[in-house]
């Protein structure tokens, strides 16, 4: 219980993190970066809904632009950016050679950052392609695309040319994860950028791409995080593991399948969202046995493993809600309604965030050489984002439902609505405030350690020899 | 999992079915749907946008409208949308073939706008939307970055906005309606759905499902 988090015996830096330290302090560092300035745009676009004269003025940050802004930053350049540098730290070290052709992955995140930077001034200032999930301008897709392959190689190389035959889970989602981003964003660009397809179809494929996005990239990278360091927080074997390439297959199959649930009683063919329904149901039995394999995340007490606990629980909470709403009859209520962004928080700060975080206050230490110099920060971060989920998530889920309510059950004049929403939504800026206020400490403790790293380099390296000897 | 060409393989397949199912499946079924003619009167549904219609879509999409508008009516009994008076009929298909770009939308901060210029009981002018536009209300932003605000020289422009009260500009000035304020006005006030589609009528009340129909 006491075991302090982020203590990383020298042991544990293994040779072939010294490396990769730089590379993937970079990767995680502009992660954080990014972070910081989602949050911040998150906090805007809260503050528009109850203040919809909140920086109005500003046409870079109209709230349809403060929204796309937030969701590239926070999708791209946050858990894109911290998934990969996990990913990769899990396969060099599973694959048991330091990683190879590091600096194609430098170059790739310079690029993958320059290019994001490039598409959020590009929304801003009108270029913006309108597929929700996929806002960046067209012109920059495909350098995001080969930026992304240039990062994945050392990853597909450790995969690859791995020592062991046998594979572990962690392996797996990272491995798939990295393999499938090109491949179906490639896909996705050819049907709305290159050569669009006719009408509504265009939005099938935008919402396949975003789900996809999650089921079958970020959250891959996630999970492949958390199976990494559950077992070796708890110090134990994983229960029911065998079950988990079954889990996994089912995630990759299906995760792309249930994009239908948002499209409920639209202009589109009866079948998707019914697949939709069919996808949740098989998928359930994915969260099952993730539900199995991580239950010793409750008896833990490190930092790490708060993140990973809270992260399972939104991740199960996730699957379920997703499951009941992708049924008509409860979708009809949902649809449409702040509850949509409710889940979706729920799913992208609750579960992939946390998961994430949880992997880089394990990572992080690990590859600079030294514990966090500002644990307080790092602890003060997981209270404050914890707070702020939770509040965020109530607020919306509440607005939620006074707004079905108010929307598909009484005659409310539209522009009474979102007035008489304006307390929940005050409590969901308060939920952002905390979000901000703690990824702020975060990236502060993040920089403050990477400083202290560079300004000792020389007793990180002193660790070298030590470690290759244990 | 041992076998590494067989595990890419499968991750392969596994997109590749759920994207040409999807995608794919989706374009098969819908993608060649034509105009519908009518032979009652003569024309072709949908038609296109106008010109200045089809440029304004640019602008509603550029602005992120989507992220507070549907554009997509659901059918009656589902949800109440027609008790709204937002269309009489469900959105189809068809309805959009000729939109470069659909804007279906995913959240009804504010109202749907699929059929806006056939609103009941009555559409909103297109003076009301640049107003609206221009000053905001309690539920919605303001875009004064599509107005500009100019001193009257000789005539008064035919795009100004007629003002009242706060909004409105000191004398001898007008605000006028930019090219995007109106090519987006024009776009909202022409993407319509009026026209009743054989696809779009509900199905018979007498479904075959019925206990009554089965006697």
């Amino acid at each position: 219980m006491s075991y302090p988090p982020t203590k990383a015996p020298a042991a544990e830096v293994s040779p072939f993190d010294a490396p990769a330290r730089w590379p993937l302090a970079l990767l995680a560092g502009s992660a954080l970066v990014w972070l910081v300035l989602s949050s911040l745009l998150a906090l805007v676009t809260s503050i528009q809904l109850h203040t919809p004269s909140f920086l109005a003025d500003c046409s870079a940050l109209t709230h349809g632009r403060a929204q796309a802004l937030r969701e590239t930053a926070f999708l791209y350049g946050w858990a894109g950016n911290a998934g990969v540098g996990l990913g990769l730290w899990i396969l060099g070290r599973l694959g048991g050679h330091p990683l190879r052709a590091l600096n194609w992955a430098v170059v790739g995140t310079v690029f993958w950052n320059l290019g994001l930077l490039a598409g959020m001034v590009g929304i801003a200032t009108g270029s913006m392609t309108g597929f929700s999930g996929l806002q960046v301008p067209r012109a920059v897709q495909p350098v995001l695309v080969a930026a992304f392959c240039a990062m994945a190689l050392p990853g597909v190389l450790a995969w690859a040319g791995r020592k062991r035959e046998g594979t572990y889970a962690a392996q797996w989602y990272a491995a798939a994860a990295l393999f499938l981003l090109p491949w179906f964003w490639t896909a996705t660009q050819a049907v709305l950028l290159w050569s669009p397809l006719r009408g509504v179809v265009q939005t099938i494929a935008v919402s396949w791409h975003t789900q996809s996005l999650v089921s079958l990239w970020l959250m891959p990278l996630a999970l492949a995080a958390a199976y990494y360091i559950v077992p070796k927080q708890t110090g134990k074997l994983l229960p029911g593991y065998e079950s988990a390439p079954l889990a996994f297959w089912t995630l990759i199959v299906c995760g792309g399948w249930s994009f239908g649930r948002h499209l409920i009683g639209g202009p589109v063919p009866a079948w998707i969202p019914t697949m939709a329904v069919v996808a949740q149901c098989l998928l359930l039995f994915h969260f099952l046995v993730v539900a199995l394999n991580f239950r010793q995340v409750f008896a833990g007490g490190s930092l790490t493993l708060q993140y990973l606990r809270f992260g399972l629980v939104a991740y199960l909470l996730t699957g379920l809600l997703e499951t009941i709403t992708s049924f008509r009859g409860v979708g009809v209520h949902t649809q449409f309604t702040l509850l949509v962004p409710a889940m979706e928080q729920l799913t992208l700060q609750g579960a992939l965030s946390m998961f994430l975080f949880g992997g880089l206050v394990y990572q992080f230490p690990r590859i600079i050489g030294r514990d966090w110099t500002l644990p307080t920060f790092v602890s003060g971060h997981g209270s404050l984002y914890m707070l702020g989920v939770v509040i965020s998530v109530l607020s919306l889920g509440w607005a939620g439902l006074a707004q079905d309510a108010l929307l598909n059950h009484s005659q409310t004049p539209f522009a009474e609505i979102l007035v008489q929403l304006k307390m929940p939504l005050l409590l969901h800026t308060a939920g952002q405030f905390a979000l901000l206020a703690g990824n702020v400490l975060l990236l502060v403790a993040f920089l403050r350690s990477a400083a202290s790293s560079c300004c000792r380099e020389e007793g990180a390296a002193s660790l070298r020899p030590a470690s290759s000897a244990s | 999992m041992k076998n590494r060409p067989l595990f890419l393989l499968g991750l392969f397949l596994a997109v590749l079915t759920s994207w040409a199912g999807f995608v794919l499946g989706s374009h098969g079924q819908l993608g060649s749907l034509t105009p519908f003619f009518d032979e009652a009167d003569g024309q072709s549904h949908p038609a296109r946008l106008p010109g200045l219609a089809a440029r304004g879509q640019l602008v509603y999409a550029d602005l992120g409208c989507a992220a507070c508008h549907t554009q997509q009516v659901r059918r009656p009994g589902f949800g109440n949308d027609q008790a709204r008076g937002w269309g009489e009929r469900q959105s189809v298909a068809r309805d959009y073939i000729f939109h470069a770009q659909p804007q279906l939308g995913a959240s009804r901060l504010g109202p749907d706008l699929m059929n806006l210029a056939g609103r009941k009981p009555q559409a909103p002018s297109a003076e009301e939307l640049h107003r609206l536009l221009y000053t905001g209300s309690a539920a919605h932003p303001a875009f004064p970055f599509l107005y500009e605000t100019r001193e009257i020289a000789g005539e008064s422009s035919r795009h100004a906005v007629r003002l009242t009260g706060a909004a409105a500009p000191k004398a001898g000035s007008e605000v006028v309606a930019t090219e995007r304020a109106q090519t987006l006005v024009a776009y909202l006030l022409n993407v319509n759905s009026g026209f009743d589609y054989p696809e779009a009528r509900p199905l018979p009340a007498q479904s075959p499902a019925s206990p009554e129909a089965k006697k």
